[in-house]
């Protein structure tokens, strides 16, 4: 057996199994694969053709790079299926399953299925009505109408039990559940409606509601497969990072290379990484430098160069010529990739307090509804014992509160989607209501106007010992820190012993470095040397004197002083909070168009200074990186960071900038005005129909197939009223 | 009109067939995917 075909025996193992494929019922597994090497429709054929013999119901995505199959794991293994792709020249990639994922992708088949039979039917009884409507009726032989009359119920049935059957089943499980939601009405409307049409086709005589309630089935399965679409749109980004995860890893070891299950991989295993393959835990490099393109992870799409014991993060992928090697840092949830899915999947999950309120509402509504129903049928029983049926149905169907709870959710998830595809992931949905309202921005300074990675750019030295040891010294004593500064003393690092080291933001590490106590942090005033104002001094001590200065230069960002404007033209006030002194904040405040700078301030000063501003009456945004500013985003109205290689579950953040970039920062604020209007036009428009609407059903004065029509139109509106919004913030 | 009696099962019959080949179309998950075939050259190999 070929070396190859021994790399793909790992995804055999019973360990593997559940996580790779799912069971699709005979003996047989259903498994999902990316497959590198496919370009054109011409390997499409090849790879079904390759496939055919070995799997059943292949279906290969072109534009996915995809292929899809169910295999016989009794009869031949997956590995050998995998050799087979790999020595034709298609690389397998194997992914994840999520089941979530893959009940989604039959979902949408059975609900396109379920619109499908809905339209084609509803569209025959509608045909078949329409001679018997008014006074057309008269003329027709009366043995055709009673024909007429059953084909329409011959059409309505599968229309109304299979197409109907999510609003059926809901209602029913609402009702187990003691509980009243709009599936209720709607059911109730569907079920009184077909019930009674059909027991008038066996009595021969009386009005038929079939028109209407297929009318409704059609119209309102549209509306939800709207909005399943947009919402599967918004989630789209989430689906791609699920889509990364790796499943095993290539170990090192005094026996060689081996390929192993990504749960027995630990801390500290050497990991090689083959090019064009993707990081599988987040790990400290171990070669002189390698490039990774981390396109999926931060939207950065130029690959990025990292250089020995730099941090590299699980799902970038490897774009150099050659295989890099890592040690393991970080391991299954504690790596970014999984924080940041994490993230986002509590998002997903989370709702905005007032859709709360509106849910609850809902329900109320609906059972409002149909007692608004019963009452009405009561009332106009002792006058007209057909109309009261009529009119009952019309209320049912003319005042379901279906727009209403539309109304938010949609227009939220359209709204996500549009921020996430801008660069700004919105990790807790309810801080976009606040986010319409924000008058003041406060950035911090250090990798958010500027760039992450300073550089040391000058070292003065005032001792006795070299540049380079004070630099080794400062290295060490910097290893844990993910504050960016930390970063610019990695190139130095000679690998000295660390130990006791504590940090106080903003004032300082000390610690011991070969049994010696030093202590690195802000130094004051500046040197002669020291270039530009816009540096950061640092001074590194030991317990007698001054040893060293480091003046630190972090480069703006270049999209930050259009981002600054950008955010100034909304008539929004824009502030720099930062430890730095005095000069250098000014500097840079210069060069990207704040004018109001407080330069100095330790993190709790930072957070007085945010209360303040809350005080008078103002709603703060505040940017920074996500550790340092802890103190800073957690006081913030609306926190916003850019979490670089930081613990990103434990940074309290509402947006993330996950491409590093101020650009989308600017557009956040009026995107999210935009959500909330589109959200109460929506709100507005469902109650103003629903009020509007009832009265008139009340009355006696709407045929059912016009409350249909009304009711679907008035979701229809909602629901395209929501979807506007990416399309309009594509053109900003 | 008599002749209603024979097109209008007629048109049931055909309707049930397009409603059951539209669903074994989508359920098969020949909607999943539209744009590989558009790029698929043509394909005169023997399967």
């Amino acid at each position: 057996m070929s070396a190859s075909a021994l790399q793909w025996q790992v995804y055999d193992r019973p360990e593997m199994r559940d996580s790779i494929s799912a069971p699709a019922g005979a003996g047989q597994r259903e498994v999902l694969l990316g497959l590198d090497g496919m370009h054109c429709g011409a390997c499409v054929a090849r790879v079904e053709r390759l496939l055919a013999p070995h799997a059943s119901q292949v279906q290969v995505n072109l534009a996915g790079r995809t292929v899809q199959f169910r295999f016989a794991p009794e009869i031949e293994p997956l590995s050998s299926i995998l050799a087979l792709l790999d020595g034709e020249g298609y690389t397998p990639r194997v992914l994840a399953q999520d089941v979530r994922i893959n009940g989604d992708r039959r979902g949408a088949r059975e609900q396109l299925a379920r619109i499908g039979v809905a339209v084609l039917c509803s569209m025959q009884v509608m045909m078949l009505a329409w001679p018997t409507y008014g006074s057309d009726a008269a003329g027709i032989d009366p043995s055709v109408l009673q024909l007429l009359r059953w084909t329409q119920w011959l059409f309505a049935t599968p229309c109304v039990i299979y197409g109907g059957w999510p609003f059926l089943a809901g209602a029913a499980r609402a009702l187990r559940a003691r509980r009243v939601d709009m599936d209720v009405p709607i059911a109730v409307s569907i079920v009184v409606a077909y019930l009674v049409s059909a027991w008038r086709v066996l009595a021969g005589s009386g009005e038929l509601y079939f028109d209407s309630a297929t009318m409704f089935v059609m119209l309102l399965s549209g509306a939800r497969f709207l909005e399943g679409r947009s919402r599967a749109r918004a989630a789209g980004h989430l689906r791609r990072l699920v889509g990364m995860r790796k499943l095993t890893a290539t170990r090192v070891g005094e026996s060689g290379e081996q390929t192993v299950p990504l749960a027995q991989v630990v801390l500290g295993d050497v990991l090689k990484v083959a090019p064009g393959e993707a990081v599988p835990v987040d790990g400290a490099l171990l070669d002189l430098a390698a490039e990774l393109d981390e396109a999926l992870l931060s939207g950065e799409a130029k690959p990025v160069l990292h250089r020995r014991n730099e941090r590299l993060l699980a799902g970038s992928v490897n774009v150099g010529a050659a295989p890099l090697r890592l040690r393991a840092e970080a391991l299954g949830s504690q790596t970014w990739l999984a924080q940041i899915t994490a993230v986002l999947q509590r998002a997903e999950r989370e709702r905005p307090p007032f859709q709360q309120v509106l849910d609850r509402f809902a329900g109320v509504f609906s059972l409002l509804i149909l007692m608004l129903a019963a009452g009405t049928a009561w009332a106009w029983w002792s006058h007209d014992h057909e109309h009261a049926l009529s009119a009952a149905l019309a209320v049912l169907v003319a005042s379901c509160p279906c727009a209403l709870s539309l109304a938010g959710p949609l227009a939220f998830a359209a709204g996500s989607g549009q921020l996430a595809r801008r660069g700004v992931l919105v990790a807790r949905p309810r801080s976009l209501g606040r986010l319409a309202d924000v008058d003041t921005v406060v950035f911090d300074k250090t990798g958010t106007l500027t760039r992450s990675q300073p550089v040391v750019e000058h070292v003065e030295v005032l001792g006795t010992e070299t540049a380079e040891r004070c630099l080794a010294i400062a290295a060490a004593l910097e290893r844990e820190l993910t504050h960016p500064l930390a970063q610019a003393f990695r190139r130095y690092e000679q690998n000295l012993p660390a130990r006791e080291v504590r940090s106080a933001p903003g004032r300082g590490v000390a610690g011991l470095v070969e049994g010696r106590r030093y202590w690195i942090g802000a130094a004051d005033g500046l040197s002669a040397g020291a270039g530009e104002a816009a540096a950061t001094l640092l001074a590194l001590r030991d317990e007698q004197q001054t040893l060293a200065r480091f003046a630190l230069q972090a480069p703006p960002r270049p999209e930050a002083a259009a981002a600054v404007a950008a955010l100034r033209r909304q008539g929004i006030d824009v502030r720099l909070l930062t430890g730095d002194a005095e000069a250098p904040a000014q500097a840079l405040a210069r060069l990207v168009g704040i004018t109001e700078v407080h330069a100095r301030m330790r993190p709790e000063d930072k957070l007085e200074h945010v209360r303040q501003l809350q005080a008078q009456g103002r709603v703060v945004m505040a940017v920074g990186d996500g550790i340092n500013d802890a103190p800073l985003l957690a006081g913030a109205d609306v926190a916003c960071a850019m979490p670089q290689g930081a613990a990103l579950a434990q940074a309290r953040a509402d947006l993330l900038l996950v491409d590093e970039s101020l650009r989308a920062l600017a557009g956040a604020p009026t995107l999210a005005r935009d959500i909330r209007r589109r959200v109460q036009q929506n709100i507005g428009w469902a109650l103003l129909y629903n009020v509007a609407v009832l009265p008139l059903a009340m009355a006696g004065a709407l045929a059912p197939w016009m409350a249909a029509l009304g009711m679907s139109a008035s979701s229809l509106i909602v629901v395209l009223n929501a979807l506007r919004l990416p399309r309009r913030g594509e053109t900003n | 009109m008599q002749i209603l009696f024979l097109l209008i099962p007629l048109g049931v019959v055909l309707m049930a067939a397009a409603g059951g080949l539209l669903v074994w179309a989508i359920r098969s998950g020949q909607y999943e995917d539209l744009d590989s075939v558009a790029e698929r050259m043509p394909d005169d190999e023997p399967r």
